[in-house]
């Protein structure tokens, strides 16, 4: 913890110096007039992060859309290599990367976490290379870190309640997020497993909503805790399950396109927004390419890129929403407490965990 | 020169064995900060947490006794009916019973999740399209994730049990019948009886395996929110924060049950008193069983089908689909699932890392364990009979329990091997040192000791012996170490899930995670397509070794 406040202090005024005297180091990126490259506005210095020629990605999102955004990066880089990646679900993902630091390996270049309150652990623990991107203008305070340029919101997606329209006839739909609790459910509810960032935000939510007794009856229907969202729409649309309680809309827009047996309900009670954030990571063993890619992610083009691969929302005024998305504005949202969410986290996880069969 | 060998085989052996499960043992015993190392407080509260909720150690009990009792009935059943009876085809039979142990659980399961879903399952719609009402099957259940793993498993005992029925005296069998008793009679009241130290032996081979299995629980019971041991430990360290002491606790305590296990298992084959290996020679006879030997060849070629054959045409079947249904007016075929595969990352990468992985821990384990095999049952060194146990010791702890050692071990030492393929060689070296101990041991006691005594009598050094004399000598224990060094590296799971990382990733790891994250027909495409590849390098390895083989001959 010392010595994290110490590399952030030595960072801060080697900041302060690079921007009163503008001298070359850690924060000339910050300090630099951005331009533009292929359409990109970065102050990252393209040739050297062409010479660096990979880029490292640690993210929750589902594989397949992970690469989609990787190659439309290295489309416009393509000496840049994006092959080398890690996906896993954010309280995974976190897992490894606080591994692989303690033991002093640093792969990591970029990281995508679903979980402010992991973001932030990370950024107290000196995680983030703070970064501050020519974008990061674009977004409102509530959707960066405390400190802005350790992670900004690349997305959001609503969650609400899905279920199979095979199985579940509309008039027996539930309506709102309490008629989950309907014995007629019992044994056919899916949610995500205590890896999930999104899920530790509905636990606590709820907890707030419709106090502790909430959970404590969820308990008695035995959902099952999945190990991602490909999982719980598969398992809905087969008929395994016939109602997801922590539905990404995103996900439901994909497989409706597709024409899936499904329909989602937007409780009155309001939908989950869900965050995904990005950063730069301390210590990146490609740092240029890092804040080129975090550049291009944060920007339109990056934006459009990544909404068009995941359907999630952008945060940017200027990026349209996902195909078949209604705009955020007009929905009723809920955002837990952060503070709250980083301070119950362990409990999360350990309740999530027993509620899911692991006791 | 012979010393400084002996030196640092053995440190280097005991260092990977001892050093992870001394972490182990103090992060079981840790009752302070979770992550905090070392630890601030020592307690036995993680153990009393476990008695407090013994769900977890008792649902790996419960599924660990119904897969090894599914296990020993097809490997008895099976390996009696090819060792003693007339079955048409038997020495085809014999080889094709290998066969499920390159399919792996891992494959399996994901095999018999398409299959045998309640709803989706390929068999349940079937079922219902023939107007079945319930589930015709549910493999999502303890006695589903049991199924798979005696289906795998059962050619293990198959090799085991069909080894011992072999050296077999069939005179007995033969009074038997002459005093008048019907074949059946004599199977279950001769046969098996003689039969019982091996068979013992291998259930609790088998019994200790089953408590380490990690694939098929994985995939089959954590969506129905039925935990063992070894996914316990899994979702306890992949979160955050991670739970290491509670993760540790439960490792040693599986490690204590299948150490003891494994204790018996060495007691039941050491005291045979049950000698029917004399020096009386003997012919294998086999039993003519008439019209029982087309029931007999069937139960053989239903148990490859259930193993072999509809788990992967259902993995190609399914690979090829949009949809995953058998209504035929609903079937899509096409070929994106491939497209895509070939752009991700367990093909990409993880394919290239598992062979060269698997190249390097066959031959570095197998020069390894061979100068181990050496020094234990070839030299007078001190101390070499705890050496032998240090070496089995892997044997008595499931591997991602030593995954989870490797992973606390490293993660604080100062050199920085986690999350490189470094990490993994060393995890595969250290697991797999019984299983080519074993082979190489085998080999190393048929050479009469007098051919290495003349060269030692002509003025050979120990090491021109051995390079000369020995190791010639050893070549075909070797070659067998070296092909199950690979096979074993290429298809392990449990050691490997916890130590991968973006530049370390490893095929059976990268194939549980498309199966969490990609899809059923995505993960499929991936998965015959290692497959696939994992056995043209097989193919062209045994071509190798074999012109080597024969051109070392001349």
């Amino acid at each position: 913890m010392d010595r994290v406040s110490r590399r952030d202090f030595v960072r801060g005024v080697a900041g302060l110096g690079a921007a009163v005297l503008g001298v070359p180091g850690t924060a000339r990126a910050q300090g630099a007039a951005p331009r533009e490259v292929k359409g990109v506005l970065t102050t990252a210095d393209v040739e050297k992060a062409e010479k660096e020629g990979a880029l490292v990605f640690y993210g929750p999102e589902i594989e397949r859309q992970l690469i989609d955004v990787l190659q439309a990066f290295s489309k416009l880089f393509p000496k840049i290599d994006t092959g080398k990646y890690l996906r896993e679900q954010t309280g995974r993902l976190y897992a490894k990367l606080t591994a692989e630091r303690r033991a002093g390996t640093y792969l990591a270049d970029v990281c995508d976490l679903t979980d402010i309150a992991i973001a932030r652990d990370f950024q107290k623990n000196g995680g983030w290379a703070r970064y501050l991107s020519p974008h990061v203008k674009a977004y409102e305070p509530r959707f960066q870190s405390e400190a802005s340029g350790h992670f900004t919101w690349c997305g959001a997606d609503v969650v609400g309640i899905a279920y199979n329209t095979n199985l579940v006839p509309a008039a027996e739909a539930p309506k709102n997020w309490k008629d989950l609790l309907d014995p007629k459910w019992r044994g056919s509810l899916n949610f995500k497993d205590s890896a999930s960032g999104w899920q530790g935000i509905q636990w606590l939510l709820f907890r707030k909503m419709y106090g502790d007794r909430f959970w404590k009856d969820m308990a008695e229907q035995k959902p099952r805790g999945l190990a991602s969202v490909t999982q719980q729409y598969e398992r809905l649309i087969s008929g395994e399950d016939k109602v997801n309680g922590i539905a990404q809309f995103s996900v439901y827009l994909k497989n409706k396109e597709k024409g899936a047996p499904i329909a989602f309900v937007f409780p009155p009670d309001g939908v989950i927004v869900g965050p995904t954030v990005t950063g730069v990571v301390d210590r990146a063993p490609h740092p240029e390419a890092a804040r080129l890619f975090v550049d291009w992610l944060l920007s339109p083009v990056g934006q459009a890129a990544y909404v068009k691969a995941n359907y999630y929302y952008s945060l940017r005024k200027d990026v349209a929403a996902p195909p078949g998305g209604r705009p955020i504005a007009e929905m009723k949202v809920l955002v837990p407490d952060w503070d709250e969410s980083v301070a119950t986290h362990g409990q999360y996880v350990k309740e999530w965990n027993a509620l899911v069969g692991l006791r | 020169m012979q010393k400084l060998i002996f030196f640092v085989v053995v440190s280097v052996c005991g260092g990977f064995v001892l050093y992870p499960l001394a972490f182990l043992v103090l992060m079981a015993l840790n009752t302070g900060p979770p992550t905090a190392w070392p630890p601030e407080q020592y307690g036995l509260a993680n153990f009393a947490g476990l008695a407090d909720s013994p769900a977890v150690l008792l649902n790996t009990l419960y599924v660990s006794l119904l897969s090894s009792g599914m296990t020993m009935v097809f490997g008895c059943l099976l390996a009696w009916i090819l060792s003693r009876t007339s079955v048409p085809g038997r020495g085809i039979l014999e080889q094709l019973m290998g066969l499920p142990y390159y399919v792996t659980p891992l494959l399996g399961a994901l095999a018999w999740a398409a299959l045998g879903g309640p709803r989706s399952g390929l068999l349940n719609q079937l079922w219902y399209a023939m107007g079945g009402r319930a589930p015709l099957v549910n493999v999502y259940s303890p006695l589903g994730i049991a199924w798979v793993m005696a289906l795998f498993e059962g050619s293990v005992a198959f090799v085991m049990i069909s080894a011992a029925m072999k050296s077999m005296d069939p005179a007995l069998e033969e009074s038997s019948q002459v005093l008048g008793a019907g074949k059946l009679q004599t199977a279950v009241r001769i046969t098996l009886p003689l039969m019982t130290p091996a068979i013992l032996g291998t259930a609790i081979f088998v019994f200790a395996e089953m408590l380490g299995s990690f694939s098929a629980a994985a995939i089959l019971g954590m969506p129905d929110r039925f935990f063992v041991v070894t996914t316990a430990i899994w979702t306890l360290i992949l979160r955050f924060p991670p739970d290491y002491p509670l993760a540790a606790a439960m490792g040693l305590s599986l490690f204590a049950i299948m150490a003891g296990l494994m204790y018996l298992y060495g007691r039941i084959v050491t005291a045979g008193s049950y000698a029917t290996i004399t020096g009386r020679a003997f012919r294998p006879r086999v039993l003519k069983m008439g019209w029982m030997t087309w029931l007999l060849f069937a139960v053989c070629v239903a148990y490859l089908v259930l193993a072999v054959v509809l788990p992967m045409a259902t993995l190609g079947y399914v690979s090829l689909l949009r949809f995953v249904t058998v209504i035929p007016k609903d079937v899509h075929w096409t070929l994106s699932n491939y497209q895509s595969a070939f752009e991700m990352a367990p093909v990409r990468s993880a394919l290239g890392n598992s062979l060269l992985l698997g190249v390097a821990t066959a031959t570095i384990g197998a020069l390894l364990m061979a100068v181990l095999s050496l020094i234990i049952y070839r030299t007078r060194m001190p101390g070499r009979q705890l050496l032998e146990y240090v070496v089995m010791f892997p044997q008595s702890v499931p591997r991602m329990v030593f995954g989870l050692g490797l992973l606390m071990a490293w993660v604080v030492m100062p050199v920085p091997v986690y999350g490189t393929l470094w990490l993994l060689l060393i995890a595969y070296l250290t697991v797999f040192l019984p299983l080519g101990v074993r082979t190489l041991s085998g080999v190393v006691l048929q050479i009469d000791r007098s051919l290495e005594e003349s060269a030692r009598v002509c003025g050979a050094s120990w090491l021109y012996q051995v390079r000369t004399v020995t190791m010639p000598l050893l070549r075909p224990g070797l070659i067998a170490a070296w092909m199950l060094l690979f096979i074993a590296s290429v298809r392990e799971v449990g050691a490997s899930v916890l130590l991968v990382g973006p530049r370390a990733k490893v095929l059976g790891p990268a194939i549980l995670s498309s199966w969490e994250s990609a899809g059923t027909q995505l993960t499929a495409a991936m998965a015959l397509v290692q497959v696939l590849v994992v056995f043209a390098a097989l193919a062209v390895l045994v071509a190798t070794v074999g012109r080597v083989w024969r051109a070392g001959d001349e």
